[in-house]
């Protein structure tokens, strides 16, 4: 439509117009939006970190020596219907020194005074996630030790939870650090719209006594404070990704290496264009700010 | 095509504009509202395309009750009206023809067709030469004549021209003049404030005689 196309026009030329201001609200946004994403790539990464060590958690029940046939069925059999067990695996005596002797290899003579086999048997059980906290685990626990035949329970990854827990942290610092200066765009970019509205002041009164809508008169604002957002968010996307790459390469690594456990990626697609939206969103809200209070009939 | 009940208008601080105006103007009319300065004809005719409202009393514009239009009707009602402003209001910085342009870009009208009224007025105004100037480098009734252009951009059918005269000589007023009862031999009703007595009695037209706010003579 023809009016679509004057007011696009419109909204370009009050941002070739605003110079310095517009210049200012971009990078405030950018600057925003860098230390957002920031906090965005840092806790999706130590977040996929946490959620491998829990994907590999597992809790190891060490089995008497003297255990029956009959009493290790029955102990795997009380196991297996525990909700909280995910998958379980055996290791008779005989595969665990093995596998030592393999861990040891060319050290094997520190074995020989040992006589016979010192190393007990186990089950490793992995656990569900809903099951790996502290309280759950000790619960869990206790109830293994009570078990016929079971000599002890080894978990004790409480740092696990610990680390968890940093994350959350991080992610609210980051939600709280990046509303704040969310608000703090939002404030800018409304000030350099109000001095576009101030500086077409008399325009936007020959508009209205011609019979210009609200609507036609507000848009080309709105559309300059989206684009002003718009691209300090794609400002910020770049400078992180920028960043991001360096960082490997100073570190030596290639994406997916970080923390050795096949992570350590930049933000997902969808966070990506959830920036560049809310960008977007925060310079319409802070145009209609100024534009609203402005307007009579 | 405009009817005035009982019209109040009181600004702030008990400034009686206008007070119980009763007006009838008919389709395709050419009416002159004379008075002193400060009689209240800029009020009158601010009340008419809704740039304010009475504080009592009635009007309507071409069938349509302004005072009880909804915000989002005015629009529409500006737009089926030309006003020449007393001051012009014209955009110093843009050059006549952006000047022009507002009035089609606000109604949507495709560039083209928008380019060949400003054109087409332009021509009508005499001022064809000039439309890349700025209203800086023109003079008062060269601005005048820019201000008329504007208010015919969009095919009036009801023209407010508040002072067009203001501060012409004898002769360009009569000019002025005799534009806008071009444009009112082909159809559109004017409606000419002034306080410019000697046009008045010149054209011979009906005459609406404002003093402080009070309707005190029609003639003829
Ligand atoms: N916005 C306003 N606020 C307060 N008072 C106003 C306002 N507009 C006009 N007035 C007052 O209303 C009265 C009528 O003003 P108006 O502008 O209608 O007169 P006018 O006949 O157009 O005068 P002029 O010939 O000087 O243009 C004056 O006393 C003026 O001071
Ligand atoms: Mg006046």
């Amino acid at each position: 439509m023809e009016r679509l196309r004057y007011i696009l026009q419109d909204a370009l030329v009050n941002i070739r117009r605003s110079g310095w201001g517009g210049l200012a609200s971009i990078g405030t946004i950018a600057v925003s939006f860098v230390i957002l994403g920031i906090f965005l790539i840092i806790t999706r990464n130590l977040g996929a970190v946490v959620a491998e060590w829990k994907e590999q958690f597992q809790v190891t029940v060490f089995l008497e020596d003297g255990i029956t046939a009959e009493q290790l069925a029955l102990v795997k059999k009380r196991i297996q219907s525990e909700r909280a067990v995910r998958a379980m695996t055996y290791t008779s005596k005989e595969e665990a020194l093995q596998s030592f002797k393999r861990e040891l290899k060319g050290k094997e003579s520190l074995l020989e005074g040992l006589g016979e086999n010192p190393i007990p048997a186990s089950l490793q059980l992995r656990v569900h996630e809903a099951y790996q906290t502290p309280e759950a685990l000790r619960q869990f626990a206790a109830f293994l030790t009570r078990l016929e035949g079971v000599e002890d329970v080894l978990y004790g990854q409480e740092w696990v939870d610990r680390v968890a827990s940093a994350v959350r942290v991080l992610r609210l610092l980051g939600l709280s650090v990046g509303l704040a200066l969310g608000m703090a765009s939002l404030l800018i970019v409304s000030n350099t719209i109000r001095l576009a509205v101030y500086a077409r002041a008399e325009e936007i009164e020959i508009m209205r006594l011609v019979g210009a809508t609200k609507t036609h008169i507000r848009a080309p604002f709105l559309l300059e404070g989206m684009i002003q957002g718009g691209l300090g968010a794609g400002l910020a996307l770049l400078l992180l990704f920028g960043a991001y790459r360096a960082t490997l390469w100073q570190l030596q690594l290639t994406p997916g290496q970080i923390f050795g456990v096949g992570v350590g990626s930049f933000l997902d697609p969808r966070w990506a264009t959830a920036m560049l939206l809310a960008g977007a969103s925060v310079g319409a809200f802070g145009s209609l700010i100024s534009v609203g209070r402005f307007l009579r009939a | 095509m405009i009817q005035l009940f009982h019209v109040y208008k009181t600004y702030a601080r008990d400034v009686e504009a206008l007070v119980d105006i009763n007006l009838h103007i008919q389709k395709g009319e050419f009416v002159f509202i004379a008075g002193p300065s400060g009689a209240g004809k800029t009020t009158l005719l601010r009340l008419i395309f809704r740039d304010e409202l009475p504080t009592s009393g009635q009007i309507l514009v071409n069938g349509r009750n302004v005072v009880k239009l909804p915000d989002r009707a005015i629009p529409h009602l500006r737009r089926s009206i030309g006003v020449i402003f007393q001051d012009f209001k014209l955009l110093r910085d843009r050059t006549i023809f952006d000047n022009l342009a507002l009035v089609y870009r606000v109604l949507g009208i495709p560039s083209a067709t928008g380019k060949r009224k400003v054109a087409n007025l332009l021509k009508l105004v005499g001022l064809s030469h000039k439309v890349q100037m700025t209203p800086y480098r023109l003079s008062g009734g060269e601005q005048q004549r820019v201000a008329i252009a504007r208010a015919l951009m969009n095919d009036p059918l009801l023209l407010l021209a508040d002072e067009p005269t203001g501060d012409l000589d004898a002769d360009l007023s009569m000019d002025v003049m005799r534009l806008l009862g071009d444009i009112n031999a082909r159809g559109t009703t004017v409606v000419v404030a002034t306080h410019d007595l000697d046009v008045v009695r010149e054209l011979g037209r009906r005459t609406i005689v404002l003093k402080a706010g009070r309707l005190v003579e029609e003639h003829p």
